[in-house]
């Protein structure tokens, strides 16, 4: 008896062991966040000039419109999202208070720390990368569409119209640029210098340098630092963000709730078979005691 | 003994590498962090040595910002920023324009936020061509043009559009609707021009200045700096009015004197207003079809208008009886009528007048008894 009760307790601390391990995997990637690479977004400092949109539509070719017709402001007057052949897109904000204070905003991918896109992808054809990306793989993609329902920043849009080979497309962080050391396309073109590239804790740091250096123009909050586990991405913003289309967010991933579920449950089957192991057991004891009543008997 | 020597061998080796990781010019000491850099982000020679270090002036550590005072005559009016010329073509800065807007503010320093004695470095001294990795708050050459100049040109008049400042490489140069020559072409809000200003005078004879602003504008087709020649931002958006340079009676009138030569004092000045002009003053009173020509129509010299031909042929030179619609003149020409020579009729060549019929009906017909067609309008 004594045996079957040290087996018992072993046994029990195994399986808690490996329910436990869906939520260490988030705890490594946070460890990795303060070395990928982001972007500042200063919608204080971007001019609403277009130029990202423009070298995004040619770095991926997904339009061959002339630089010209980029300077076309009317596009404002209408809120528009990312989608499918358009992977960035300027839109403008106002001031609640002031609105004649106009401001512009890019939105494309903000590339989270702890995806919930890449949680939700049930073949893994979305990636974090270790640079910063979240990549995608056409190739392992079923079209099952469960990113888009599970980005909280609605960003993976879907190729609806193309029906032999759809493919989810969202900004790509221009990822082949990166790995070579350079900037993304838009943040290589921006003008004004609105977007900037660099390790994300040296963004962090720029963010709070520039509050610093300019009180009173900037709302003071670094949009992407916490917001989801913090994004690649991040923005600084003229206004409070609820003023903006940058959903309120709380600082807890989104991830890590479901996947305590779903991964911790049929973590490498070892929870399955510890649950089978536990009734084999506990049918076995009772087994022996039966066995040993009838014994008795 | 040899421990306090070992201490300052120590000591020494580190101040070393100390000051050579500073300077960046000890190259016997250059490790593997320092052969990444370009020596001309710091400096200004290709190989500096411990004698002629020949440092950029650049903010550092040592030199924060600095602001000297520069007078204007050290920088040239005009000058062509094409370091960067990609997409569009290189920009023509006018940078007294700018400086005299400058003038009002924060001086040279409003854009030179850096400017040490003696010298003022140019924005490509400090800002590299490519954003420096390791001092991301620095903008790169590229960001520090575009933040100099839009932080100002959006704040004032609201205007990012990248035309305003370039112009488009490819094709023939957009048309932006407007003279970047002229004032009114400047990106600039919406300027009120006025109708008529009545300047009062200390000129005893004749107090009362009237000027049709607008219609001198029209009249003679005048462009804002055909008047307003030395005039700067300040003239309108000075802060300090207190210290506004008063004008001298000469410059006061060189704006005129300049179109209206050895002009009589009563030609500007009277004791009251003067009316604004009418042609009719001139014994021409304009017709319907005349008003809405504008001046230089007729009177294409420009800045001199004089007396005109008032023969119709003196401007009308190309018509004749195939291309002249009679019936313009109230008066449609029957089938006989209409295949006239213009000069059948108007033997005098007066065609401001009702013809003489007697030329050719001997009998004195009067052309108001039996018209020669139909009369449109009575």
């Amino acid at each position: 008896m004594s045996l079957d009760r040290r087996k018992f307790l072993g046994i029990t601390a195994l399986s808690s062991a490996t329910l436990l391990t869906g939520s260490t995997h988030a705890h490594e990637i946070e460890s990795k966040t303060d070395e990928v690479y982001g972007v500042l977004v200063d919608t204080v400092v971007c001019i609403g000039c277009r130029k990202c949109e423009w070298a995004c539509n040619q770095e991926h070719g997904l339009s061959d419109k002339d630089l010209k017709s980029y300077e076309d402001k009317s596009v404002f007057k209408e809120h528009r999202r990312p989608n499918a052949s358009a992977y960035t897109v300027v839109n403008e904000y106002r001031d609640p208070a002031d609105s004649s204070k106009a401001y512009s905003m890019k939105v494309q991918c903000m590339h989270c720390n702890e995806p919930a896109c890449v949680s939700a992808c049930i073949v893994g054809a979305l990636e974090k990368n270790e640079l910063g990306s979240v990549d995608y793989d056409a190739w392992k993609c079923i079209g099952c569409r469960y990113c888009i329902i599970a980005c909280p920043f609605q960003v993976p849009a879907y190729e609806y119209e193309n029906p032999l080979t759809p493919q989810i497309r969202k900004c790509t962080f221009c990822h082949e640029r990166v790995a070579k050391g350079e900037s993304p396309a838009c943040v290589s073109i921006c003008p004004n210098e609105a977007l900037t590239f660099g390790p994300r804790s040296k963004l962090i740091d720029l963010a709070h340098s520039r509050f610093k250096a300019n009180p009173g123009r900037y709302h003071e909050h670094v949009y992407g630092e916490n917001e989801v586990g913090g994004t690649s991405w991040m923005y600084l913003t003229a206004v409070d963000t609820k003023h903006t289309e940058l959903p309120v967010l709380s600082a807890a991933p989104l991830p890590p709730l479901t996947e305590i579920i779903q991964h911790g449950i049929f973590k490498s089957f070892v929870p399955p078979l510890a649950l089978y192991a536990l009734l084999g057991l506990i049918m076995h004891t009772i087994g022996d005691k039966n066995e040993e009543q009838e014994v008795k008997e | 003994m040899t421990y306090k020597k070992l201490s300052l061998l120590f000591i020494a080796v580190v101040m070393i590498a100390i000051s050579g990781s500073v300077f960046g010019v000890a190259q016997n000491t250059h490790n593997s962090e320092l052969d990444k850099i370009n020596c001309l982000e710091c400096h200004t020679c290709p190989t500096p040595n411990a004698q002629d270090m020949c440092l950029k002036a650049c903010p550092s550590v040592l030199q924060p910002e600095m602001k000297a005072a520069h007078t204007l005559v050290e920088a040239p009016d005009t000058f062509l920023i094409d370091e960067l010329t990609d997409l569009y073509q290189p920009v023509t800065f006018n940078h007294k324009l700018h400086a005299d807007m400058a003038q009002m503010g924060g001086d040279c320093g409003t854009c030179h936020h850096f400017s040490p004695p003696g010298h003022i470095p140019p924005c490509s001294d400090c800002h590299g061509g490519e954003k420096n990795p390791s001092n991301l708050r620095q903008p790169s050459l590229k960001g520090a043009y575009h933040r100099q100049c839009l932080s100002c040109h959006r704040e004032w008049s609201h205007e990012t559009q990248c035309i305003l400042c370039h112009l488009p490489t490819e094709g023939k140069p957009l048309s932006v609707g407007f003279d970047s020559t002229d004032i009114l072409g400047i990106s600039h809000p919406v300027v009120t021009v006025p109708d008529k200003l009545v300047y009062r005078t200390p000129y005893e004879s004749g107090p009362v200045v009237t000027l049709h602003h607008n219609e001198h504008i029209d009249l003679f087709g005048l462009r804002c700096v055909d008047c307003h020649k030395q005039e700067n931002c300040s003239y309108c958006h000075d802060m300090d009015k207190e210290t506004k340079i008063t004008k001298t009676d000469e410059e006061i009138h060189a704006v005129c004197n300049d179109c209206h030569l050895e002009e009589r004092c009563d030609k500007c000045h009277d004791t009251v207003e003067k009316p604004a002009f009418s042609h009719a003053s001139t014994g021409w009173a304009l017709n319907r079809y005349h008003k809405g020509a504008e001046c230089r129509a007729c009177h294409p010299t420009g800045k001199k208008i004089s007396k005109l031909n008032r023969r119709c042929s003196a401007c009308h030179s190309g018509w004749n009886s195939d291309n002249f619609d009679h019936a313009v003149t109230g008066l449609r020409l029957d089938e006989i009528h209409i295949e006239l020579d213009c000069e059948d009729c108007h033997t005098d060549l007066a065609y401001n007048k009702a013809p003489d019929c007697a030329s050719c009906h001997d009998e004195g017909t009067n052309p108001k008894e039996t018209p020669p067609g139909e009369y449109l309008r009575r």
